[in-house]
């Protein structure tokens, strides 16, 4: 697969504060890419520069083989981007705002009504078209964004914490459009995201703290490598279990009347269970979740700045 | 070019659109015109309805074509900028669009109180007179459009803006001789008077709307129309060149400028109006 982003030794500097140091990344054509990282962590000057509207300190970052900071003009018809917050016209129509945004981006009048048609049916939009964007509720807004990012027909689009605010119904279908667009238009989407159970959904993830990228990976890697599974047991005889678990060398935490137990040395876990198992009253498995990823490499941070 | 012209009609929807700020604007014209005609009834000026309403008509063009630096400013906070900002849309079309845009709107309100001015007061004598009128007003607009742009790319705070605005707006509208004859001011505000750019663009419409054209110097410094600083008067003429000037100036700065403004700089979150580009 092509690489259609390139970052190589991307830096940023605001004076002595580095926001960005020396990152380097690619991502692959027609896929779904994930930035994540607490707050502060640079995942914005990143996409900012990616969108061409800040300026790199050093390095190297290319769109479909063009510099975002020579190649400004070039890079933006080839993006399309949803901020987190609305840039759309409220006191316009939906589609006045995708007619003024055709008008940007130099498309002829004559593809302009069937790109409309297209890309509002492709949200759900199109009985809505006459009305006036300042009406709308915020999952409408939202898919409005979507619309207009796409009218132009993006090679890559960035979409900055697309389902924030939304309800989860909404969040849903969001996701929907969202996976629809990558299938069928093979188009490459560049996302960050605060909800762990999206980023799952994405090819490749790379997490971002304190201006350097510390994992790059697919979810799946990444689960294997930072989560373990745990089994949550209750039991009758408290005492054989502890026994047991010492005598098979497996960690354990008991609250509340369960043992929390690590699932890494699975055979040790299933010949305690089958030694102990006239006793379970009660046995869950539980895999690692991607919350537990993104805690394990920038937990610190986040709790800090929640 | 097609940029210019999707930013001008979406100026003109959106004054169309806004019914209520529609009306206000005429209901506060008509209100001055009513309350100074009244006051200046049994003055020098023969004719004080006409003399207020032409005063009164330029102000609205001012005031209207300096609303574009709050518009430009709402489209920063609404986040349209920033749309604008990552398409490949020229910057300087952008600024050219609205700053058309603004001086089109002002120009129609102007045109909307003359309509009513002509039934309570302003005659026009010579066939040729509204067509003077007409490009007086859009030339003023344009030129108070470039003073708006130009504010509103030095905006750092939404929430001061607005004070700054009417801080600037007043004094220049007070002090222009469009209500209050200059004559009629304490000497130290009469010096401020001079230094104003508005004082010479409603010297310079008076004339045109009053059809003063033919009067000798004294006379039209008699009628106000020609400003006399110390004994040097500047003629009507003179001060049409001198809002040219200052217009050509503003529109320079206003579009250079606007064209390498950050707006990235604005920070917009939704929550924190205060810190908005702080």
């Amino acid at each position: 697969m092509n690489p259609i982003i390139e970052v190589k030794n991307f830096t940023k500097k605001y004076g002595n504060f580095t926001a960005v140091n020396d990152i380097s990344f690619n991502v692959e054509e027609g896929s779904i890419f994930a930035f994540l990282g607490p707050n502060g962590a640079g995942k914005s000057t990143t996409i900012n520069t990616l969108c061409t509207i800040f300026e790199k300190t050093s390095g190297t970052l290319l769109i479909d083989g063009k510099d975002v900071t020579k190649q400004k003009s070039d890079v933006r018809s080839t993006i399309g981007v949803v901020f987190q917050d609305s840039t759309l016209d409220t006191k316009m129509t939906i589609e006045e705002n995708l007619k003024m945004h055709c008008v940007f981006y130099n498309i002829h009048k004559k593809e302009v009504e069937e790109r409309i048609q297209f890309v509002l049916k492709l949200v759900d939009l199109l009985e809505e078209r006459k009305k006036l964007v300042g009406a709308l509720s915020g999952g409408m807004k939202r898919r409005v964004e979507i619309a207009r990012g796409l009218i132009h027909y993006p090679k890559v689009l960035f979409l900055d914490e697309p389902t924030t605010g939304l309800d989860p119904q909404t969040r849903a279908h969001i996701w929907e459009y969202i996976i629809k667009l990558q299938k069928e238009r093979n188009i490459t989407i560049f996302l960050t995201t605060h909800y762990m159970e999206e980023a799952e959904i994405c090819g490749k993830i790379a997490i971002m703290d304190g201006g350097v990228i510390v994992a790059h990976d697919t979810p799946y890697a990444l689960k294997k490598k930072y989560t373990k599974d745990k089994a949550y047991i209750t039991t009758k005889n408290e005492e054989e279990l502890e026994k047991l678990l010492l005598q098979f060398e497996l960690d354990y935490t008991k609250k509340d009347g369960y043992y929390k137990v690590e699932a890494e040395n699975l055979e040790g876990l299933l010949k305690v269970l089958s030694e102990h198992k006239e006793n379970i009253t009660n046995l869950e498995i539980k895999k690692g979740t991607f919350n537990d990823v993104f805690l394990e490499i920038t937990g610190k941070k986040i709790r800090e700045e929640a | 070019m097609n940029t210019v012209i999707a930013l001008w009609v979406r100026g003109l929807k959106a004054f169309v659109r806004n019914k209520t700020g529609l009306v206000f604007s005429l209901i506060f014209p008509l209100f001055f015109v009513y309350v100074f005609g009244a006051i200046f009834k049994n003055d020098v000026i023969d004719n004080p309805i006409a003399y207020m309403l032409s005063g009164v008509i330029i102000t609205t063009v001012f005031e209207s074509s300096l609303n574009l630096a709050s518009t430009t400013v709402d489209d920063m906070v609404s986040g349209f900028m920033k749309e604008v900002l990552v398409s490949p849309a020229k910057r300087v079309a952008v600024a050219m669009g609205q700053l058309l845009s603004a001086a089109t709107v002002a120009t129609l309100q102007g045109i909307l109180i003359l309509i009513i001015g002509l039934f309570i007061g302003i005659r026009f004598r010579h066939w040729s007179t509204p067509i003077y009128v007409l490009v007086s007003m859009i030339a003023i607009g344009l030129v108070f459009s470039g003073v708006g742009l130009f504010m509103a790319t030095k905006v750092r705070n939404g929430q001061t803006f607005q004070i700054v605005k009417t801080a600037v707006t007043m004094p220049l509208t007070f002090l222009s001789g469009a209500y209050i004859p200059l004559s009629m001011l304490p000497e130290t505000l009469r010096y401020l008077a001079y230094i104003n750019p508005m004082t010479y663009a409603t010297a310079f419409f008076r004339m045109i709307t009053l059809e003063k054209t033919n009067l000798s110097t004294a006379d039209l410094v008699k009628e106000e129309v020609a400003i006399s600083i110390n004994g040097f008067i500047v003629t009507p003429v003179m001060s049409f060149i001198i809002i040219l000037i200052i217009g050509l100036m503003f529109l320079l700065l206003s579009t250079i400028s606007f064209v390498h403004t950050d707006f990235s700089r604005l920070n917009r979150s939704a929550s924190d109006a205060s810190a908005i580009w702080g």
